[in-house]
């Protein structure tokens, strides 16, 4: 019943409005529509319609191809960035200090021992060649197992094609086999000097690795026998090895407040040993500085006690610091700086900000959920980084590939760290592994930055300090209050300190926001349509509405022609025979059909004044004949 | 007009013929004039910002490009191979220095050492002697001769003028004459006698190099041995084949890492100290020259592989003794060229010749439009830059003034007088390594000793002494990440949007569109035009028509009456105003045949009209 009631509005409609032939319908459209273009065409003389109908397809597709663009537009997601600078009070930055030697020399001495008496003894060889001079006093023998399994050996290249290679302990030369060199052979120093060179024995395979300069093999070896000795030292006896907190930092002002070593966190670094942590914001709220200059920074005093280096593991010396975010991991090789000894060091800091938006707009992660590699550094309860992201990612093929973690890097579950006795090949292993191209890409597509993300730029500069009228009573002083003595423990090669503070313009933010939304696309989708044709929404709706209508149309249309077919068929069946009495009366009241069907247009003309007529114009007189149709209509 | 009011499709002008009474429709008149004026006014607007840019950053993570890095020796050419060159040079001035200053090494060397020169009497230094001046006497005492002269020609203080010269009573300068016309003279003075002595020491030492071709120069200057003891990068090591050299006027022998001269550029895939380049230099502090540079260590510059390192004006200086850490951060910028902005892609369209074999940038342009402003004028090039074809470096012995040229130009050019200002402009790309530099103590006091052993070493047989830890350098340059910000500038306007913009703002005041802007230029140009040559037209024959039959002279102006009765629209033949258009008789007929038949709507508002015109005729008429 529904169904009809609406078939017989939409009836209606037709006739009142638009009436039954396409062509009545578009004209109608044309004349009634808000779109501007239709209704010139029907309103001027002859030869301007054409001018007209021409112009209103013309501008028609423009607005079309227009909205194509801004579609693809909106659909690319771009942003704008707005920069902000200026002065706010701020969240003081983390400031992590480590010293840029691991341990105390004094302490890992008997670990080392043996390695220490090795590279001694194979400096003497290197730096004399001639053998025999120096081993008069070589009075306790030498441990040769550690050097068997990584040694150092020196390659003359007089001859290019065959490079004779001179084990350092021993005397034998051997010429180098070519079938057994295998790996990242690509020696081809012109050096008429001898070549040291360190090699790794995997199981079968034997990589030299070339060095040009001595002083780096002898670095290399010895990091790498270090590392292979102190990882199996367990942590709390690496922790005791390394510098205290009261021990180095001797002195700490923030702002107008004295602080000392216990506002430090401590954290073990693998590369610096104990690092300590200013502000890091973990158990405490973080600290805000809201004053630019330096007196309302972060005034230290630290002790790296130089002599007590390791002489070979690092030859520079000083205080590593870097300053990051609340609750991140400080990783000190990419963003950290050095603090040279005897002076002081200022710091001003700029931070630097960039705010993104997350997918679709840029490819960055929030907050590193998404991604595939699992973030081995959230064991210090630290948020992601790329950087965390990387080294895990190193860490866990690394335990995958050589069978265990290094030594530089936090342990994924289950695995320990390498060592030479119990993974005789690690190093070899660890070298191909982080030469390898693909194995970093691997990393760097997987891992993805963070949107948020939050730089400190510095401005560094520096004085010697303590001057020289006040060197005196500054040792004395730091003396004192350090071991309570009277003495000097103190000397210039060992103190630092340090200034860090805001700018006078603490902030620069570059934030993004999207370039086109949903309410820009509308705005100037509604431009254009009004821009060449003067339409709406409205307009489109009412364009749609003339769809159905002629689709109404059709559908009469057909019904009549096949009402006609049958009638015709019927006629052809029985020529003679008269109409039956119902089709008399359909045909009757049904005026309208017949005259389409027999597709007379020229008398569809005629039929329109009647809905012309003035405009009170009650449906109750048509009502009966559309409702003969859709009776019809449903009857077929 | 009365068509087009009724049918336009601008709402106003349709309101103003519709409404009634005379204040509704002047206040539609009004706000239809208020409205077009809205609409003229924000198009401008629009149409002025349309040439404007929106910024946009960008970061992406992803493998760089390691920049190329030129190392540099602050000392050009070692001193003791210099000799040969220097050596009256330097006798001058030491002597210059005991005159002035009473200052001696070894009295009786620097005795015979004048003695010496005054056999050889080069008259070369004594075109340009140092003069030790008396300001308010204005007269020079020489350096040789003694004797005091007249200071002819214009003082020139080198010197900022904020330092009061007027209690010193003996200031140091050197005085430069035009050589073909000598009363012209400027003279150069100086509040500190170290940078006149630097500055007059440097004035000649440009003159003897510029006489020394370039392979002697190479020569004289560092090799990649001498400068490099040990190379690391990415963890493999590296030695002087990765270098390339590059020799500049002012610092001798250069060498660049990574010049992408072999058409690979390395690339860096971790960040990282352990990861970039690694070095350590021998700087030869005992081979300095003493005048030329009074500081010790190395230059540095991070560039990219097609820039040109400008060492002497953005290098970075890395000290001896010391470990320098230099994190880099890139960062990528590009501007939009003309005409958002005025700056040039490639440096094509600069009329300035590129002296130098790298792209372009505004450095190159300002020192290429100098140098060739100098080959213009002086007749020889600068020494400090390339040379342009055809041309040779100055020297004094070709070339007797073109010191007082170099100044005056130089000045010149400082006060934007040459024109190289305004005609160089930025380049639109650029590549942008900022540095974090931090120093540590290197080597440490206890891995000292080995390492200057084993560098010693290193550095080989042909130098048995131990090397001195003021000798060494050592340098990390590396990524501190692998981010590259990228901040390029967008139109922020297309021309899809601009008119977008438009569309809103008629449709807003007007709800108008360029199919009405048709319709205004049809009826107010084409049909109002059209009308007033056919009334001329009409007037033209009428008069044509009047001279002929003279005599007859009585229908005229009934003729014209019953003429523009047949054809309405043509009385507003001037300015088509409102009134006079509804001062029309009424096209009740003529109205029909022009719109198409079945036009029902029309027809019923053409009715409705007819009942109302007597009122708008009246209000009209009032």
């Amino acid at each position: 019943m529904n169904l009809k009631k609406y078939l017989v509005r939409a009836l209606h409609r037709l006739q009142k409005g638009p009436g039954y032939t396409y062509k009545e319908l578009l004209v109608w459209y044309c004349d009634n529509t808000n779109t501007h273009g239709p209704k010139r065409i029907i309103k001027e003389g002859p030869k301007k319609k054409l001018i007209w109908f021409f112009l209103t397809l013309l501008f028609a597709s423009l607005v079309f191809w227009q909205w194509g663009i801004l579609i693809n537009t909106y659909l690319s997601y771009n942003v704008t960035s707005s920069l902000s600078i200026g002065f706010k009070t701020m969240k003081f930055p983390a400031v992590t200090v480590c010293n840029a030697n691991p341990f105390k020399y004094s302490e890992v001495k008997p670990l080392l021992k043996e390695l220490d008496r090795l590279i001694e003894a194979a400096l003497e060889r290197i730096l004399q060649p001639t053998p025999g001079n120096s081993s008069q006093d070589v009075s306790p023998p030498l441990n040769l197992e550690l050097w068997n399994q990584i040694p150092l050996v020196l390659i003359d290249e007089h001859d290019k094609d065959n490079p004779v290679i001179l084990d350092i302990f021993e005397t034998n030369q051997t010429a180098r086999d070519n079938d057994t060199a295998v790996g990242n052979e690509t020696s081809v120093s012109t050096l008429p000097a001898l070549c040291p060179q360190c090699s790794h024995q995997g199981s079968a395979n034997c990589t030299y690795r070339n060095f040009t300069s001595a002083a780096q093999a002898v670095t290399e070896w010895y990091i790498l026998q270090s590392t292979s000795i102190l990882s199996r030292v367990p942590l709390h006896e690496r922790i005791r090895m390394g510098y205290q907190a009261e021990d180095m930092i001797l002195a700490c002002l923030y702002g107008a407040e004295p602080c000392n070593y216990k506002n430090f966190t401590q954290i073990y670094h693998p590369d610096h040993g104990n690092c300590y942590i200013f502000n890091w914001g973990m158990d405490e709220e973080a600290l805000n500085s809201s004053n630019p200059g330096a007196e309302f920074g972060l005034k230290l005093i630290l002790d790296i006690s130089q002599q007590d280096y390791i002489p070979y593991l690092s030859s520079a010396a000083g205080a590593r610091l870097m300053l990051h975010q609340q609750k991140s991991f400080p990783f000190l090789k990419d963003q950290g700086i050095y603090a040279m000894a005897g002076t002081e060091t200022s710091i001003g800091v700029l931070v630097d900000e960039l705010e993104r938006m997350g997918y679709p707009y840029s490819d960055c992660t929030m907050n590193g959920s998404d991604i595939p590699v699992k973030n081995l550094y959230s064991q210090y309860n630290t948020s992601y980084s790329i950087q965390a992201c990387l080294r895990s990612c190193f860490q866990n093929h690394m335990a995958e590939i050589c069978g265990c973690g290094h030594y530089m890097f936090p342990l994924p579950a289950g695995v320990n760290y390498c060592n030479n006795e119990d993974n005789p090949g690690w190093a070899y292993c660890y070298s191909s592994l982080r030469s390898s191209i693909k194995q970093r890409q691997i990393c760097i597509d997987s891992c993805k930055e963070t949107c948020n993300d939050t730089q400190y730029k510095m401005t560094i500069s520096m004085a010697d300090w303590p001057s020289e009228a006040s060197e005196d009573w500054i040792f004395h002083i730091l003396s004192y209050e350090r071991d309570m003595s009277t003495n000097v423990t103190l000397d210039r090669n060992g103190i630092i300190k340090l200034n860090i503070y805001f700018q006078e313009y603490n902030y620069r933010t570059i934030s993004e926001s999207a370039a086109t939304t949903i309410v820009w696309l509308l705005s100037s989708l509604g431009g254009q349509f009004g821009f060449w044709m003067g339409g709406s929404v409205l307009c489109l709706i009412e364009f749609g509405e003339i769809i159905i209508d002629s689709l109404w149309i059709t559908i009469i249309n057909v019904i009549s022609w096949c009402k006609g077919l049958k009638q015709r068929r019927a006629r052809a069946r029985y020529p003679d025979a008269p109409p039956t009495v119902s089709e008399l009366v359909e045909a009757h009241t049904n005026l309208g059909f017949q005259d389409e069907a027999g597709g007379a247009l020229p008398r569809a003309g005629a039929l329109p004044p009647e809905p012309g007529t003035p405009p009170p114009n009650y449906d109750s007189l048509r009502v009966q004949p559309p409702e003969a149709l859709g009776a019809d209509s449903d009857g077929d | 007009m009365r068509w087009y009011y009724l049918n336009t499709n601008t709402h106003g002008c349709r309101r103003i013929v519709v409404s009634r009474g005379r204040l509704r429709r002047l206040l539609w008149i009004l706000l239809t004039l208020s409205a077009v004026g809205l609409i003229l006014w924000q198009c401008a607007e629009l149409l002025m910002n349309y040439y404007s840019a929106s910024v946009s950053v960008t970061v992406q993570f992803q493998k760089l490009p390691f920049p190329a890095v030129t190392i540099c020796n602050i000392n050009p050419y070692k001193y003791s191979a210099m000799k040969e060159y220097l050596s009256e040079l330097d006798k001058e001035t030491k002597k210059a220095l005991e005159t002035f200053y009473g200052f001696s090494e070894g009295k009786s060397k620097v005795r015979r050492s004048v003695d010496e020169w005054n056999s050889t009497g080069s008259d070369f230094f004594q075109q340009i002697p140092l003069l030790k001046v008396e300001d308010f006497s204005r007269t020079a005492t020489d350096l040789h001769s003694g004797q005091k002269r007249k200071i002819e020609g214009s003082v020139f203080h080198k010197d900022s003028s904020i330092v009061n010269s007027g209690d010193s009573n003996d200031i140091i300068g050197f005085q430069l004459c035009d050589a073909n016309n000598s009363s012209e003279c400027a003279l150069y003075t100086f509040s500190s006698g170290v940078n006149a002595i630097q500055e007059w020491y440097k004035l000649h030492y440009m003159n003897i190099m510029a006489q020394i071709p370039l392979e002697t120069k190479e020569k004289l200057s560092y090799s990649a041995d001498d400068l490099l003891l040990t190379c690391f990068f990415d963890g493999l090591s590296c030695d002087k084949r990765h270098f390339t050299r590059f020799h500049h006027p002012l610092h001798g022998n250069c060498y660049t890492f990574n010049s992408g001269e072999n058409g690979s550029v390395l690339s860096t895939s971790t960040g990282g100290s352990e990861y970039g380049l690694q070095v350590v230099l021998y700087i030869d502090e005992a081979d300095y020259n003493p005048f030329l540079v009074t500081s010790t260590g190395a230059k540095i510059i991070v560039h990219d592989q097609d820039e040109y390192p400008f060492i002497e004006d953005i290098g970075t200086e890395i000290e001896t003794a010391a470990a320098t850490s230099i994190g880099m951060h890139f960062t990528r910028s590009r501007k939009l060229s003309k005409p958002y902005s005025d700056c040039t892609e490639t440096g094509a369209d600069i009329p300035v010749e590129n002296l130098y074999n790298k792209s372009y940038s505004l450095q190159i342009c300002l020192h290429s439009c100098f140098q060739k402003a100098m080959v213009d004028s002086c007749g020889c090039a600068q020494y400090a830059q390339p040379l342009p074809a055809g041309a040779e470096y100055c020297n004094y012995k070709k070339n007797p003034n073109w010191m007082y040229c170099y100044y005056r130009l130089h000045e010149k050019f400082v006060k934007e007088q040459l024109g190289c200002q305004q005609i160089c402009k930025d380049a639109c790309s650029f590549k942008e390594w900022a540095l974090t530099t931090s120093i540590a103590q290197w080597p440490s006091a206890v891995s000292e000793d080995w390492m200057l052993r084993v560098l010693s070493w290193d550095k080989g047989q042909k130098l048995n002494k131990k090397l001195n830890k003021t000798d060494l350098a050592n340098l990390m340059v590396f990524y501190k990440d692998l981010n590259e910000r990228f901040i390029s500038e967008n139109p922020a306007n297309t021309l899809v949007i601009l008119l977008s913009n438009f569309g809103g703002q008629l449709g807003l005041w007007m709800s108008c569109s360029v199919v009405c802007v048709i319709e205004i230029v049809e009826v107010f140009l084409i049909d109002s035009l059209s009308i007033v040559l056919r009334r001329q037209c009409q007037r033209a024959s009428k008069w044509w028509h009047g001279r002929r039959g003279g005599a007859a002279k009585a229908p005229p102006a009934g003729d014209v009456e019953g003429q523009g009765h047949a054809n309405p629209a043509c009385l507003d033949e001037d300015l088509p105003t409102f009134t006079t258009a509804l001062r029309l008789p009424l096209p009740q007929d003529s109205p029909l045949p022009r719109t198409p038949p079945p036009n029902y709507s029309t027809l019923r508002l053409e009715a409705a009209f007819t009942e109302q015109l007597p009122d708008t005729l009246e209000l009209g008429r009032h």
